[in-house]
């Protein structure tokens, strides 16, 4: 017999507890926009020109991308913006306007696109752009050059710069307090430390970004940080010095949890974490880098699917049937 | 639709429902027209049928396909003249009969008393022969199947999924009738480790069974059979020496053994679309129309209309299907709650490796699904771990629908090792 009443069909479960993709990108967004604010107070229109620039090319390259493939325009689902923004945070407040549009370039097309979209991307797609830049035209971003005609009322130089330089002996002007609260020179959004951390654990509290990947990460820069310190103090800054300058706050909250290039269990997101922190100092103390942040995530992004097969073992079902 | 809290640090925890403790009486159900009953076996060869079109039927008689297997039968819920019998698809292709029996009002006493003449004498075959239909669907072959040694008989009288409180309506009010059941079941069986699973608030009703009471959480799906194995029952959990019947099937062997009458009626949860529920008593084979008629529930185009729970149910396409021996709700879900699923790949978020009760790395599990590779997903990725609650689709940012993904993966892995076997 036909029957009138149309029914929708579907698989199980019927409930779904309503997250979605997007809503958690624009929490990032929104959590970062303390630390962005400040940035923008400090440097101006300047820095808003790279911001909207960043943003606005990302999602250019996303719909272009969604039109060449031909899959669905996915730049309403907030990531793009998301990584230009990201991206910008990173950079210093002058830079040329090719280098944000290249950069966005690389991290969308490059970090992301190519391997798929969203879920695909092996690496943090704004680290994969950020590095390249960094090999292609260090000295755009060499925060000393590039913020020279601004007038600070604390010292000008990038500290992991002077740091590099004089060891501990140049980072006397520097106070934790002072770190904290972003008087240093740095990334438009990377240097508000306390906004970072807000930002950071509102997203941890509601959820969108893992503890154990933020946490063990800072805890991996204090460590070893607190290990070369001890080993001598005079060379090597202590483990705050490091917490709170270049772009570890920022990577601890903002890059290193990103979801598809970390791991998803409990030991492996700690693994994780504390590999990211302790080559990130070992970067600085040692490596011929300023910021050791950026190299450290592209490499535990790089191992990060061996680490997430350390897991608990499933469950064995013990049932004959079903 | 249950949201995600506001606060997402710890993993989300979904509740069963707990029935109230003055439960209006169920609603009692007569089918109108006709009553539709599934045979699991499919309907291939017509003219070897046992049961011919145009045939008259009654009460409690019982309904086998083919000669050759006893084990495809059906216990006709009413007296009636059978109209039709069709082939007829289940879920993951699964191959029946479906016999639509026109009642007629006028025969309504009349009853089949082939099982009265053997329920004297209590026997497992008897019992697989005539009860393995029964309102909540007994499964005998866990005491006749050969590789099996059945130790200890878990009753389920907490409720599997979601909204559904018919268990608990079963051990509240019929908990008698799962005492002589469960006597019944230490005699044909020979099993006399029987417990009793739970709700917490119902342990002091269940103690009065003379079995061994265990309770459950009040999470899902902590009274899953897997999760009741692995908790409660973990020192018995040898290979197939626990069997699992519901309660209220165990309620039903009572029943057909004290009066010789084997029950008909199905007690059924009817989660309608305002949120609110209602108990229903309904002969096996209604139709779903008769039932939400009975309880005012309005369907319209492009609602759910789902056989079962939430989490595990089936939705179906016709407003005919019945209710079979094992459905034990009914939901009814308006269009405007629906989630719809997308093919947004996984973004690696973790939640459904958090929730999953089973330790199923499912992002990698997921992935493997997605490339088709069912065979290494079974072997790498956990697959045949999975116990089928539907929590990772629940909690999918990317709306997968991951549970799908699973059953088809589980179904097409089976299919080819069966065919690997019949051809080697």
């Amino acid at each position: 017999m036909p029957n009138p009443t149309k029914l929708t069909v579907s698989h199980a479960p019927f409930l779904h507890d309503g997250s979605e993709i997007s809503n958690k990108q624009y929490n990032i967004i929104a959590a970062t926009l303390i630390a962005v604010i400040a940035g923008l107070l400090q440097y101006g229109i300047p820095a808003l020109g790279v911001l909207t620039l960043s943003v606005g090319s990302a999602m250019a390259w996303e719909l272009l991308m969604n039109l060449l493939t031909r899959r669905p325009v996915s730049i309403g689902d907030g990531n793009a913006a998301l990584i230009g923004l990201l991206f910008a945070m990173l950079l210093p407040a002058v830079v040329p306007w090719w280098l944000v549009v290249t950069g966005t370039f690389v991290a969308v097309v490059i970090g992301k696109q190519i391997y798929g979209g969203i879920g695909g991307n092996p690496f943090n797609p704004v680290v994969v752009a950020y590095a390249i830049l960094m090999i292609s035209w260090p000295m755009f971003l060499d925060f000393n050059a590039a913020l020279v005609d601004y007038q600070f009322d604390f010292t000008a130089g990038f500290p992991l710069v002077l740091y590099e330089a004089y060891g501990t002996a140049g980072l006397e002007s520097f106070s934790p307090g002072g770190l904290l609260l972003g008087q240093q020179a740095g990334g438009i959004g990377a240097t508000f430390g306390l906004g970072l951390i807000i930002g950071g654990i509102y997203l941890i509290l509601r959820g969108f970004i893992r503890w154990e990947i933020a946490v063990s990460f800072l805890a991996g820069i204090f460590i070893t940080a607190l290990c070369f310190n001890l080993y001598n103090p005079e060379v090597y800054a202590g483990p705050v010095f490091h917490i709170l300058t270049g772009y570890a706050l920022i990577g601890a909250f903002f890059l290193a949890p990103e979801d598809s290039s970390s791991p998803v269990h409990f030991a492996p997101m700690l693994i994780y974490g504390l590999l990211g922190g302790f080559l990130t100092v070992l970067i600085r103390n040692l490596g011929a880098h300023v910021d050791g942040v950026i190299y450290a995530i592209l490499i535990i992004n790089l191992v990060h699917p061996i680490i997430d097969k350390i897991r608990p073992k499933a469950m064995r079902r013990v049932m004959h049937h079903a | 639709m249950m949201k995600r809290p506001f606060f997402g640090i710890a993993t989300p925890k979904l509740k069963y429902d707990v029935i109230e403790d003055v439960q209006p009486e169920p609603v009692t159900v007569q089918p109108k027209q006709r009553v539709t009953l599934f045979i699991e076996k499919a309907y291939d060869r017509a003219d070897k049928a046992l049961i011919k079109k145009g045939a008259a039927v009654v009460r409690g008689q019982r309904l086998q396909l083919f000669d050759e297997d006893p084990a495809a039968y059906a216990i006709c819920p009413v007296s009636g003249v059978i109209s039709e019998i069709s082939p007829f698809i289940g879920m993951m292709e699964k191959q029946m009969t479906a016999v639509v029996i026109d009642t007629e009002s006028d025969r309504e006493d009349d009853r089949d008393t082939a099982f009265k003449e053997v329920s004297g004498t209590p026997s497992i075959e008897d019992a697989a022969r005539f009860l393995g239909r029964l309102p909540g669907k007994p499964d005998f072959t866990q005491f006749t199947d050969a590789d099996r040694m059945v130790k200890t008989i878990a009753v389920l009288g907490a409720d599997q999924d979601l909204q559904s409180i018919t268990g608990q309506y079963i051990i509240k009010t019929g908990i008698s009738s799962v005492k002589t059941g469960i006597d019944i079941l230490r005699k044909i069986t020979g099993v006399q480790n029987i417990v009793l699973v739970v709700a917490q608030h119902q342990v002091q009703v269940a103690g009065t069974a003379a079995a061994g009471v265990r309770s459950v959480g009040a999470h899902y799906p902590s009274a899953h059979p897997e999760m009741i194995i692995r908790h409660l029952l973990a020192e018995q959990a040898e290979q197939g020496q626990i069997a699992f019947l519901t309660a209220e099937a165990v309620a039903g062997i009572g029943a057909a053994y004290n009066t010789g009458e084997l029950p008909l009626e199905k007690q059924i949860t009817v989660a309608k679309k305002d949120g609110t529920r209602q108990l229903v008593t309904a002969p096996v084979g209604t139709h779903a129309a008769d039932i939400l008629d009975a309880v005012n529930e309005q369907i319209e185009n492009g609602d759910r209309l789902i056989m079962g729970g939430p989490m595990t149910g089936d939705a179906v396409y016709s407003l005919e299907h019945p209710v079979e021996p094992d459905t034990e709700a009914i939901m009814v879900q308006d269009k405007e709650t629906i989630v719809e699923g997308t093919d947004t790949p996984c973004t690696n978020c973790g939640e459904c490796v958090r929730i999953c009760p089973a330790n199923i790395p499912v992002n990698e599990l997921v992935r493997l699904l997605d490339a088709g590779e069912y065979e290494q997903a079974a072997e790498q990725a956990a697959l045949f771990s999975c116990i089928e609650c539907g929590l990772c689709a629940y909690v999918c940012e990317s709306r997968i629908p991951i549970f799908q993904f699973i059953r088809l993966a589980k179904h097409a892995v089976k299919r080819m090792r069966a065919a690997e076997e019949a051809n080697a």
